[in-house]
C-alpha cells in the first residue's frame, strides 16, 4: 500500500467513525431550529397582548408539549442510532447526564408550583422563570457534558444558551419568549454552521 | 520504494488500518461490537475476525464476550499499546508523505 493511499485511508476512516458516532448531526439541528422558532413563537404569540399578564395558554401549552414531544422522540433514536454497538465510558457519561437533565428540569418545575404558591406573581412564576431557569439548566449541565467530551464548539453552544437565557430575563415576562426565541434559533443555527464548517475543514492525519 | 519495512506490517495492510483507526476515532474508554465494526468495515465475519485475532495477538486490541447464545455480544476496544502503535505509524507515514 502506497503511503499517500494509507494517509487517505487512515484520514477517511477516521473522519467517517467520528460521523457515524457523532449524535448532534447537522439533520438534528435542521429539525431543531425550526422546534425552536414554533415552541418560542406559539408562546410567545400566546401572552403578547395580555394585560395583566396571565401565562401562555392552554393551547399554546399544548402546542408546545406536542411539539417538543415529538423532537425529543427524533433526538432518542438518532442517538439510538448513533450509539449502536457502542459500550463504556461515552455511553455511561451520556445515561448520567441524562438522569441529571431529567432531575433538574422536575425540579425547575416543582419550585415554579412553589413560587406562585408562595404568592409570586403570573409574570415571574408563569413568564420569566420558567424558560430562563430551564435554559441555564439546560445550558449548563450541556457544557459540562461538552466540557467532559471535549466538544468545544458544543461548550460554545451551551455556554451561550445561559447567556441569551440571563439576557432575556431582562426583557420582561412577554418579551422574554420572544427573545429566548430568537436567541436560541441564531445560537443554534451558528453552531450547525460552526459545526459542518469545522466537519468539512481538511484534517493533518498523515 | 519500500515502505512495508518500516511502517508497522501489523497495521499496514488496508483491513487492519481501517479497524485500528476505526477504534481509534472511538472517545477514550469505549468499545465497539463486532456486527457494528463489521457493517462499518464491510469485511465478511470470517476475514474480520481473522484481522482481528493478528491485533489480538500482538495486544494492539482487547475483546470481550458477554452474555450467552443468541444474545452474546463480543465488542472489542484498542489497548494503551494498540494506540500507540497507530500513533507511531502516523508518525512515520507523515515522514514518509514529507519526504516525498
Amino acid at each position: 500500500m502506497d503511503p499517500r493511499e494509507a494517509a487517505r485511508l487512515l484520514e477517511q476512516t477516521t473522519r467517517a467513525t467520528k460521523r457515524e458516532f457523532d449524535y448532534r448531526s447537522l439533520r438534528l439541528t435542521l429539525v431543531a431550529a425550526p422546534v425552536i422558532v414554533i415552541v418560542f413563537g406559539v408562546l410567545w404569540y400566546s401572552v403578547r397582548d395580555q394585560h395583566p399578564y396571565k401565562g401562555p395558554t392552554p393551547a399554546a401549552l399544548g402546542v408546545m408539549y406536542t411539539v417538543l414531544a415529538l423532537w425529543i422522540a427524533f433526538a432518542a433514536s438518532t442517538a439510538k442510532r448513533a450509539n449502536e454497538g457502542l459500550s463504556g465510558r461515552s455511553i455511561r457519561q451520556q445515561r448520567a447526564f441524562s438522569a441529571i437533565l431529567v432531575a433538574a428540569l422536575v425540579g425547575v418545575s416543582v419550585f415554579e408550583g412553589l413560587l406562585k404558591a408562595d404568592g409570586a406573581s403570573n409574570g415571574i412564576a408563569y413568564g420569566i422563570y420558567p424558560p430562563t431557569a430551564q435554559l441555564i439548566v439546560l445550558g449548563t449541565i450541556g457544557a459540562a457534558m461538552m466540557v467532559a467530551r471535549e466538544d468545544w464548539p458544543g461548550f460554545g453552544v451551551s455556554f451561550s444558551l445561559i447567556l441569551v437565557a440571563t439576557g432575556s430575563a431582562f426583557a420582561g415576562p412577554r418579551g422574554v419568549w420572544l427573545s429566548d426565541g430568537i436567541g436560541c434559533f441564531v445560537i443554534v443555527v451558528a453552531g450547525a454552521i460552526a459545526k459542518a464548517w469545522m466537519d468539512r475543514a481538511p484534517q493533518q492525519t498523515a | 520504494m519500500s515502505t512495508d519495512a518500516t511502517l508497522d506490517p501489523l497495521i499496514h495492510v488496508p483491513a487492519r488500518l481501517q479497524i485500528v483507526a476505526t477504534l481509534a476515532a472511538l472517545p477514550s474508554g469505549d468499545a465497539l461490537s463486532f456486527t457494528r465494526l463489521q457493517e462499518m468495515i464491510g469485511l465478511t465475519p470470517g476475514n474480520l475476525i481473522t484481522h482481528l485475532r493478528k491485533l489480538e495477538d500482538a495486544d494492539y486490541l482487547m475483546s470481550e464476550k458477554t452474555g450467552n447464545g443468541p444474545t452474546s455480544r463480543t465488542s472489542v476496544a484498542l489497548t494503551n499499546r494498540g494506540r500507540a502503535a497507530l500513533d507511531e505509524y502516523t508518525e512515520t507515514l507523515r515522514g514518509m508523505l514529507n519526504g516525498l
